[in-house]
This record gives C-alpha cells, structure tokens and sequence, in this order.
C-alpha cells in the first residue's frame, strides 16, 4: 500500500531495493525504512509477543517501541522501523528474545 | 496502599518500608509482637532496596558477612512457602563467579575460600578455564582466576520485598507510606515519641531501618551512627534470550554484572570519586566507565543496548559490615544500617537478629561484630574487602 497520487504532492520515481524476509525476495524502494518496506508488500506481522507469541505489527513506527524488533543480517532486537532499507538485507522474524551471538 | 490516619501510640515504630523495615517488621510480628507501625517517606522499596543490584551472595571476606549472608540465602530458599507469598519471589540460584585480575587478588581469594568453606558456604576456587565453562563469553585474557559458589544467585527485591510486606500486614502490622518522620523525642535517655508530617506517635521503641538516611534519624534520637552514604550507579540492557547463568564480578574491574530471569542484564560499579551524601543522579561518566568495564571483561554485551540508568544509596560503615544494634545511651532506639551495599542479601537475618534483641530473647548468632560500640575507640583491624 503506497499513495501514488496526491493533489498538491508529487512523486517522482524512485529505485527499488532488494532484500530477502525469511528467505524470500522482496522489493522496497529508496527512502524505505525495513518495516515500511514490508508494510507496503502486504506483510502484517513482524514479531510475536514474548510469553503468549501472539502477532505483533507495525505500531509506533518511531523506535519506542518494540513491535517491530527483527533479526536484521543477524543483528537481534533491530528497530525496523527507524533502520534504513539496503540491497541485500537479510531481514528474518525474531521469535523471542533475540540472542547475541 | 491506602493511607488511614495515623495512630497516636504505638509499641514499635520502624521507620524505613525496604526490604530491611518490612523484614524487621515481619520478624516482630511473627514472635508476638503487636501495633507495630512501619513509616516510609515514599513507597515501599522507593530506596536503596529497589535500586539494587539484586544479587545474593555468600562469597565473602569476613566471617560475620559470610554467616549472615549464608543463613539468609537458606531463608530466601523457602521464603515463598514461610511467607506465604501469592507470587513468585524470583530467587534464581546459578551462582557468583567472582575473577580476580592479579595474583595477589587471588591470594586473597583463597583466603576468602578457606574461611567460606569452613562455615559451610559452598564456595570453590576455579582456574581460568574452569570459570570459562561456566561463562563462556567471559574473556580469560583479563582475569588471573577466579572462584564460584552455586548456591548465589539473583532474587527480586520488589518481589521479595512484597512478601515480607504482605506476610507482615496479615499479621497485623501498619504501613504509613509517603509520611516523612521530621523528629524523634528522646525524654530521660529513652525513645519518647516520633513526630512525621503527618502526626506524632507515642512509642517507647524506634527502629532506624533508613538507609541512605540512616545517620540522619540517629541524629534525630541523639545517637551518633558512623555512617555516609555514597551514590553507586547502574544500568540495564534490553531483554535477550538466556546467556549467562551467574552473576559475574570484579573488584579490580569494578563491575558486577548479571542476566535477570526476564532476560536484561543489570551491571554496576562504584566510582572512588563520588562525593558523600544522598544524590542518586546519574551520570554520562558511568555509562561510559561501565561500557568500557563490561565490554573488557564480558565482551558480546556491548552489543546489547542500554535501556536506563539509575542511581541508589550505599550506606557505608567504618568495616563495611552491617550494624544491627541497640543504642546504649538512648533505651528502645534501634537500627539496622550501615550495610554498605549489601543490605538487601542480607534481609532474612538483618530482620530475625534485630527482633530477637528487641524482644530480649538470646539473638540467634553472637551479635558482637554488628554492635554500634564495636566502633568505640578502636581501630578498624578487619574489614569486608569483598564490595563493588
């Protein structure tokens, strides 16, 4: 879900990204945090909660929260949200706590 | 908690609501006591006890320390069960680990060992390599050696604290919170009365369970308790999964560090330069001492991000060792403090021995190295050395 038209805004084109979720490929583009990357190719859930795993979402969107902590090329507890958006990110759902390796 | 007025007698006024007061409160209660009254300037564990580091060890220096801490840890095993506490008190046993950096450190440890296992502490000097295996993150190449004792752990100071409060409530004991006592009247050298904010009791007993403030309500009854207290600041980590089981210190490093069962780790240090009084701000300088500390010692947890930091009060004795005592000069004035950064471990006791000399029974252990006149004209020869 993007907007694409807007009555006073405009949109110029921009790059897409790759990046794998889970191993599978998706595709963001230039500007994209992680999380609004997934959020715009449909993926809803990006975390569980610790005791019951229930879906967590993206819900603050500013990195106060924890709702979309993730497991980003490795690194546990990632705040999607306020993390840029690479090519190549290996981006996977964090069940639990995380681990520091 | 809601407060209803305050009495206008009592027989016991303990003034302090950490885990010492609650614990003393409980203690009393449980022998027979009755109108006891528990005043707190804030809300229970708003002190010392819940800013602590929420260890508990048996790995000590001096003999009174080791006895105190070893019968306390026995109590904490089944302080669920005797309090009957609805919750979980969260007493995790996985252990201290305690490296030493030189070979004098060492030394010293071995003494330490020797005078733990000859009171029955469970304690064990381990090589480089052994303490490796029982913290595998643990960087070898800054410690010299190091010792464990399995039976230390973690335990929850709100939790634990809650259930003497809760134990000591049914058994009829009054809690005041948010009540700050501003003078306490001495008449013909004994306890007359204490005056709060909020109203004056009349009672022939007071107990100094203050903590940080502990000099403070002594100067009030007259009684001039060798005392300061010291800001000791901390930190915690974001939540990850189980890595480390015990509690890792250092009195070289400075550091004391541990994962709660909730998965943060919570590390400390103290700081030689901190000037005495009762400020518990927190400061750029420790996080950045304390990142340095810990990424040095326990390397991985640098990648962990902090989540806060606060500070809390050390109230420090002369031999750093807790002074449970009566007041020679001043009759039914008593206190419970001093207790340089251990005062939470050793709750169970602090509460049981000071009961016992309250209600003039014989006091479970000789009671002579917590007096307040072992401080009288004598030079200090033996103290705890064993504090972070």
């Amino acid at each position: 879900m993007r907007i694409k038209e807007h009555p006073i805004l405009g949109f110029k084109p921009r790059e897409t990204i790759k990046f794998t979720f889970d191993g599978k490929t998706y595709q963001g583009l230039a500007g994209d945090t992680v999380a609004s990357a997934l959020h715009a190719a449909g993926v809803r859930k990006l975390s569980e909660s610790i005791h019951r795993k229930r879906p967590r979402g993206f819900y603050c969107a500013i990195g106060n929260c924890a709702s979309c902590n993730m497991i980003v090329n490795g690194a546990p507890n990632v705040r999607t949200c306020i993390t840029p958006l690479e090519e190549g990110m290996d981006v996977r759902m964090q069940h639990g706590k995380g681990r520091v390796e | 908690m809601k407060n209803k007025a305050l009495p206008n007698t009592a027989d016991v006024v303990i003034i302090g609501g950490g885990v010492s007061g609650c614990s003393i409160a409980w203690n009393l209660a449980k022998q027979g006591q009755k109108n006891i009254v528990v005043i707190e300037r804030e809300y229970l564990t708003s002190g010392a006890t819940g800013r602590c580091g929420a260890g508990v060890r048996q790995q000590w220096a001096t003999k009174a320390n080791c006895i105190l801490a070893k019968q306390s840890v026995e109590f904490f095993e089944q302080a669920q069960a005797i309090l009957e506490y609805d919750g979980d008190v969260e007493f995790k046993q996985e252990g201290y680990l305690i490296v030493s950096s030189t070979p004098e450190e060492t030394a010293q440890f071995k003494k330490n060992v020797r005078l733990q296992n000859s009171l029955g502490i469970p304690s064990k000097l381990l090589t480089k390599a052994e303490a490796k295996q029982i913290v595998p993150h643990l960087n070898t190449d800054v410690i010299d050696a190091a010792t464990f004792c399995g039976t230390d752990g973690h335990l929850n100071p709100f939790t634990m604290t809650d259930a003497y409060y809760k134990a000591a409530k049914r058994l009829g004991v009054s809690f005041y919170t948010y009540t700050t006592v501003e003078d306490i009247d001495v008449k013909n050298g004994a306890i007359h009365a204490v005056k709060t904010n909020k109203g004056t009791i009349k009672t022939d007993v007071v107990v100094n369970a203050a903590g940080g403030w502990a000099k403070e309500i002594g100067e009030m009854a007259g009684v001039d308790i060798p005392v300061f207290s010291e800001n000791h600041e901390i930190l915690v980590t974001e939540p990850v999964e189980k890595m480390q089981g015990p509690m890792v210190i250092s009195f070289s490093h400075n550091i004391y560090c541990q994962q709660t069962p909730h998965g943060a780790f919570i590390m400390g240090r103290g700081d030689k330069n901190m000037p005495k009084g009762h400020d518990v701000s927190s400061s750029w300088t420790f996080l950045d001492d304390m990142s340095k500390t810990v990424t040095t010692l326990l390397p991985p947890i640098g990648e962990l991000r902090v989540i806060r930091q606060w500070g809390g009060l050390y109230n420090i004795s002369p031999d750093h060792q807790p002074i449970i005592s009566d007041a020679k000069d001043v009759k039914g004035f008593y206190m419970a403090c001093g207790f340089s950064g251990h005062g939470f471990m050793l709750a169970p006791m602090t509460g049981l021995l000071l009961s016992e000399l309250i209600l003039g029974k014989t006091p479970s252990l000789p009671m002579e190295d917590m007096a307040l006149d072992r401080f009288e004209g004598k030079e200090i020869t033996e103290f705890e050395t064993s504090v972070v």
